[in-house]
């Protein structure tokens, strides 16, 4: 019997799933790596840990799961986080560790371009709104900060593009992790003279442009008796987490939007046109030449939450911050909707879209005599669900939106998911597998082994097992409060720059 | 100045106890000039403040002392007032006599803790040294008890105050833990374990040593790592030295039984054998694929 295998280069792990060619979950397993943050703004991991500790879990996986089934893996295919980068000598060796997506070094970079003729052309070429995690500005960073390194460097890669160099030998990199470099031209499908001219760089340091079913060469004979694979298994590159959630989700080529919350959070809409947004702040990934997936990140998600749970949850009787976390839900979920107009803008981290500020800060706003704990805890739920909500509102300017599907650990929260659907007045689906990025990888090597004629026929099997439909009542309570929340995530944009240039 | 003090060699009374050198509870009344200068400790001598205010220095960190909390300082290190003065309030103290080597505190015969016991302790004590623990009124119910016990010379009095100085061994070393692990964040927790292994990478670590550094029992400990990391604490470490080992095999020229040895393998065919589990290769082979040195 045939089998898949997804890898699924995360942000603190590897999650790797065996399907078989129907799509049932054969097995799966995850391996944790660690993230070094040696001064404010930085992130680091070290790419031979991930490495080794991809290896180790795809060995586990496989003979737990393969070889004693005598199942054939016909293909690996990757998915990562975007924008890390990672500087490697001619070699091919790491010049020390990746910067991840979560490293903010490039500030200045970024305010250079912001204030100049650049941003436009940029945002014009590549579809990608400007922020500090970009790989060009990272790479522009090492040009300034770290000259000795940016010399040395032989090439500059992503995490997935360094694992399957080890792998195969070969230096490729698909269209929508390309994008997130903030690198591609989306409309010549060609990096961007003008983001290559920043970064200092020519395009012989970037890994080859591929398309998402590519197959990056032959597994190394070594890793082929290791693992007890065949020559022929194809290693496909895959494309980023964020584009495969979607697929996998079931949103391809429909009025339907895709609203992933993890730590962080984003919502997407899949189409065959690149949505430019005047503003610049929808970001638009190229997956084939004809579809993109386009939306807009949120740096609050169950992050935030587990935030004000670490802070303010009760753990005197709670085993565990998970434990802790459920009774907060718990006691949230027998609150009136709208926390009796207590408001909580969740800008912990600065925030990405729809604001683009980095400076914005968290606030609760509305607190009255009679406001108690507990409207505390479903305000700071109801703020980050906000936060979605704007972001969604801003994707609707370009593209009506009927439906909406959710995924990731806190937006399928029974009672996320009805905010989610009160809030847009939207009715909201749950796919039946949580895992969305795993599936959607299956989606994408089936359609390669022409199991599927299209990612658009692929999306269709993805199978719902929850509908949450939006309660009339509610959504108005939420609408006279979503309005107050955003004329005050606008208002105080001098106070944020103030705050945080104190903090 | 008053005081209790109990000296071996002059006082009857710790005849029965050779590892025991000081003990006592000193009353300071006035502020005296040059009575507690820095010095370095040759056992282990640990102080618990009954009142007053104490500013000390242990092992270079200056700190406020007030009643209730705790100066352990271990061989060799120095303890004591950096002007020399010695303020007024009371304290307890205890001096043991203790050896250290090789990161391991060695303790004579009189201890019942076990050999694995110790070596879990001696890790907590050092990484968090120096130790001055706040808030641990324990340690003086513990000393006074042991002051009591000597006195009085009950039935069994012998037993009871090496078990006493066990006892307060094991509390500081779980109080310590607890300090450092509020609980509620293991992410937190783990990062700790990481940078823990890490920073002594080729120590011969055991699961034991690794929970008591996080202060959770064996067994919660394994099913916390295993369910946070997705591997068992041992599997995780091979991770963190397998990665170690490319990175040197890579970039150095350091022989392959050193870095066997400096990434915590116990021997080179033992490096060997796992790496090429991994990797497919041995380690000599994969230098000549991936490394460029000349």
């Amino acid at each position: 019997m045939k089998c898949i295998i997804t890898i699924e280069l995360g942000t603190n792990a590897v999650r790797i799933f065996a399907f078989s060619l129907n799509g049932t979950t054969i097995g799966s397993m995850k391996g944790y790596y660690p993230t070094f943050h040696s001064q404010p703004d930085y992130s680091e991991q070290d790419p031979e840990q991930i490495f080794i500790t991809m290896l180790y879990v795809l060995k586990n996986l496989i003979n737990e799961y393969i070889h004693p089934k005598k199942y054939k893996v016909t293909s690996v295919c990757f998915s990562s986080s975007m924008h890390s980068t990672l500087a490697v000598d001619k070699h091919g060796i790491p010049l020390g560790n990746a910067f991840t997506w979560a490293d903010n070094r490039a500030k200045k970079e970024a305010k250079e371009i912001k204030a100049s003729a650049l941003e436009d052309v940029m945002y014009n070429s590549t579809g990608m709104p400007l922020h500090p995690m970009s790989p060009m500005l990272k790479i522009a960073w090492m040009k300034n900060n770290d000259k000795q390194k940016f010399q040395q460097a032989g090439k500059f890669l992503s995490i997935k593009s360094y694992v399957i160099h080890q792998l195969t030998g070969e230096y490729m990199i698909d269209y929508s992790l390309a994008c997130a470099s903030g690198m591609l031209n989306i409309h010549k499908i060609a990096w961007e003279p003008e983001a290559l001219a920043f970064a200092g760089i020519t395009s012989d340091k970037l890994p080859a442009l591929a398309s998402v079913f590519a197959t990056a060469g032959t597994l190394k004979k070594d890793y082929q008796n290791s693992l007890g694979l065949s020559a022929d298994t194809k290693i496909l590159i895959g494309s980023s987490d964020g584009c495969l959630a979607t697929l996998g989700a079931g949103i391809w080529n429909s009025d339907k939007a895709t609203i992933t919350i993890e730590d962080s959070s984003a919502v997407r809409v899949v189409g065959k046109k690149i949505l430019h947004d005047e503003k610049k702040r929808v970001f638009n990934y190229l997956i084939t030449e004809d579809c993109f997936v386009s939306g807009g990140p949120s740096n609050s998600g169950g992050g935030t939450f587990e935030w004000f749970a670490k802070q303010f949850g009760d753990f005197t009787s709670a085993y565990d911050l998970n434990s802790c976390m459920n009774s907060l839900l718990l006691e949230a979920s027998k609150v009136a909707a709208g926390s009796a107009g207590l408001l909580f803008l969740p800008y912990l981290l600065g925030e990405r879209a729809p604001i683009w500020n980095p400076d914005a800060r968290g606030m609760y706003f509305g607190i009255n005599i009679k406001h108690e704990r507990q409207h505390f805890m479903r305000a700071t739920i109801e703020g980050i669900l906000y936060e979605i909500y704007s972001v969604g509102k801003m994707i609707n300017e370009h593209r009506h939106i009927s439906a909406l599907s959710v995924n990731g650990s806190f937006a399928t929260i029974p009672l996320c998911a009805q905010i989610i659907a009160d809030m847009f007045n939207k009715t909201v689906y749950v796919t039946k597998n949580a895992n969305s990025v795993g599936i959607g990888a299956f989606l994408l090597a089936a359609t390669e082994m022409g199991i599927f004629k299209s990612l658009d026929d692929a999306a269709g099997q993805t199978e719902i097992a929850h509908t949450y439909s939006p309660t009339e009542k509610h959504h108005r309570v939420y609408a006279g409060f979503f309005e107050i929340f955003e004329s005050l995530s606008h208002k105080l944009g001098d106070e944020f720059a103030k705050i945080s240039a104190l903090q | 100045m008053n005081q209790l003090l109990l000296l071996q060699g002059s006082s009857e009374e710790l005849r029965a106890f050779p590892h025991i050198t000081e003990l006592g509870t000193i009353k300071n009344t006035c502020v005296n000039l040059n009575a507690f200068p820095k010095a370095a400790v040759s056992g282990i001598k640990l102080f618990f403040v009954l009142d007053g205010k104490f500013q000390w220095t242990l092992h270079n960190k200056e700190h406020t002392f007030y009643p209730g909390d705790v100066a352990l300082a271990l061989p060799g290190q120095e303890f004591g007032s950096s002007s020399g003065v010695l303020e007024i309030g009371s304290f307890s103290f205890l001096h043991i006599d203790a050896r250290l080597h090789m990161d391991e505190i060695f303790l004579d015969k009189w201890s019942s803790l076990s050999e694995n016991e110790i070596a879990a302790i001696s890790k907590i004590l050092l990484l968090n040294s120096p130790l001055i623990i706040t808030k641990f009124n324990e340690a003086g119910k513990i000393l006074k008890c042991i002051q009591q016990e000597i006195f009085s010379q009950e039935v069994g009095y012998f037993a009871r105050v090496n078990n006493q100085i066990d006892e307060l061994f094991i509390m500081l070393t779980r109080q310590l833990t607890r300090q450092n692990n509020p609980g509620r964040d293991f992410s937190k927790t783990f990062m700790k374990l990481e940078e823990a292994l890490r920073r002594d990478l080729s120590h011969q670590w055991t699961v034991d040593e690794m929970a008591v550094l996080v202060g959770l029992g064996n067994t919660l400990f394994n099913e916390k790592v295993k369910s946070y990391s997705g591997f068992s604490p041992l599997n995780y470490l091979i991770n963190i030295r397998i990665s170690e080992a490319i990175k040197l095999l890579k970039k150095s020229d350091a022989s392959i039984t050193d870095i066997a040895l400096d990434t915590g393998f116990y021997s080179s065919q033992h490096f060997s054998t796992t790496f090429k589990k991994f990797t497919g290769s041995t380690p000599g082979n994969f230098r000549k694929n991936n490394s460029y040195i000349k």
